[in-house]
């Protein structure tokens, strides 16, 4: 496309500038942003955090049966969510899927499963199954089928045709070109993305207790509503400990699967 | 062997057709070469014939069969007796040697136990020969992406030797590699394909390795069949016919 009448260079740089002074009016009057409320509310703010220390621990045990109950939401969660992502992500990949109706029909599920956060699956799947980790899990499930069905298909869809074509050269099939020639081109990328969302999960899945899907996050909202701010601090500091530690832990894994890559 | 009669193909993007009317009849065991300058057809003809271009019209003949309207089955009974080596090698990088040139059997095996990747022993010692035949051998274990451009080229020959062809069809099979690897290459397939009595067809893009490893040159320009003949008659004339340059 080409602009019909160019602005001179000059005025351009003024011209965005002014642009950019609006939105950031325009959103911060929508949301009510002002920094005079904001240093009024400092000392209530200075307060609320002075009464959570020191932190309340005499619950601890509970505390961190829950952040293992997490954990294992994440890990639940993110594998079903892989499993089913896998072979439909086959489906979803252009190069592989010539059906143009059953890849458009599979990216669109992925688009939909992914397009809704974890908590608003959290919500629905609370509503239809009741409280605890289960409803969390499914929604952890389907949020990361979504999302790494679109990754691995994209994966897929980036392994170079040539190599495609030649294993199509000796007389494969389409599967045995699938499982010889594209998986191995693509199974660094699967367990990269894998572990990426279990880390990604563990996140999601602290959160999802505020909406009764189990986990942590369910304590975080009781002892708020009771005013526990100390026990409030305990949970946040157990939280960032075990985000912290499951980081590394994916990291490390990473790692050394790129190591043993290289050594083969 | 191949006969191919009235080929004609036209890319959907483009006007001109890439090949225009070609008929050409390849005996077996002849070691033939196509050359030309880039979009002069080239590996257009060379890719339609295990059909991995599916042409707009004519006719491919293979020992009397015609590939072009083979069903499914008959097709990968035609494409693993017609071996195919790239200019890029196509490997699968991540894989081993061993894994890639096993792959050059899949058109043999069936699909679950090939998926399985389990072989049986008569794949696994041809593997070992071929591996032999281009030299790797003690390389087998290695990751194909730690390799140099001339043993990756080696590999797609194995892969392809292992598939115990016919015809090896290689699209300008040393254009990828050093001017030193050339020869070695070219020297290679030549001698493999006199062993096992295999029919050779390539398009290369350096005319000076026609005199030593072919029998037959076919020049092609924009899609015609200009000239045919042994490496000796072409002479510095033809060269400009089909090049449209000096440079012979």
């Amino acid at each position: 496309m080409k602009i019909k009448k160019s602005i001179p260079k000059k005025y351009k740089g003024f011209i965005i500038g002014i642009l950019i002074v609006l939105i950031y009016y325009w959103a911060a009057k929508g949301t009510n942003f002002s920094l005079f409320n904001f240093i009024e509310g400092l000392p209530f703010m200075l307060d609320f955090i002075s009464r959570m220390f020191p932190p309340d621990i005499s619950n601890l045990g509970r505390f961190l049966i829950k952040a293992v109950e997490t954990l294992q939401m994440a890990i639940v969660g993110s594998t079903i969510g892989a499993i089913i992502a896998f072979p439909l992500s086959f489906l979803a990949a252009r190069n592989i899927m010539s059906n143009k109706f059953i890849y458009q029909t599979v990216r669109t599920i992925f688009d939909m499963f992914r397009g809704i956060n974890e908590i608003v699956w959290g919500l629905i799947f609370v509503s239809m199954v009741g409280l605890g980790p289960f409803p969390g899990v499914l929604a952890l499930s389907v949020h990361v089928t979504g999302a790494l069905g679109r990754y691995f298909s994209e994966a897929i869809e980036g392994v170079d045709p040539r190599k495609i074509k030649a294993i199509f050269s000796t007389g494969a099939n389409k599967i045995q070109v699938i499982i010889r020639g594209v998986l191995p081109e693509v199974k660094p990328n699967f367990i990269n993305y894998s572990l990426y969302y279990l880390e990604n999960n563990f996140r999601a899945a602290t959160v999802l207790g505020l909406v009764g899907a189990g986990g942590i996050g369910m304590e975080l909202l009781t002892s708020m509503r009771l005013f526990k701010t100390q026990e409030v601090l305990t949970i946040l500091i157990i939280m960032i400990l075990m985000v912290i530690l499951i980081d590394r832990f994916s990291a490390y894994i990473r790692k050394n699967i790129l190591k043993m890559e290289k050594i083969n | 062997m191949i006969k191919i009669k009235n080929l004609t193909h036209k890319y959907k993007n483009e006007e001109e057709r890439a090949l225009k009317s070609v008929n050409l009849h390849i005996k077996k065991g002849e070691k033939l070469t196509l050359i030309g300058s880039s979009g002069s057809g080239k590996s257009t003809l060379l890719n339609c014939i295990n059909k991995l271009i599916e042409p707009i019209s004519g006719e491919i003949l293979i020992d009397g069969k015609n590939i072009l309207n083979a069903n499914k089955n008959d097709l990968r009974k035609f494409r693993r007796q017609i071996g195919i080596i790239f200019q890029e090698f196509n490997l699968i990088e991540r894989d081993t040697i061993f894994k890639n040139v096993l792959n050059g059997r899949l058109g043999f095996v069936s699909t679950i136990k090939s998926c399985l990747g389990i072989f049986e022993k008569e794949d696994y010692d041809r593997v070992n020969k071929a591996l032999n035949e281009v030299g790797l051998f003690n390389l087998k274990d290695k990751k194909v992406s730690d390799l140099s451009g001339g043993q990756k080229q080696r590999v797609a020959i194995a892969r392809v030797l292992v598939q115990e062809p016919q015809i090896i069809l290689a699209d300008e099979p040393v254009s990828n590699l050093d001017p030193l690897l050339m020869e070695d290459i070219l020297k290679l397939l030549n001698k493999l394909c006199e062993e096992k009595g295999i029919t050779l067809v390539t398009s290369l893009h350096f005319v000076q390795f026609t005199k030593n490893y072919f029998t037959r040159v076919i020049g092609l320009r924009n899609g015609e069949i200009i000239f045919d003949g042994s490496p000796k008659e072409l002479t510095e004339e033809e060269f400009i016919k089909i090049y449209g340059r000096t440079g012979f």
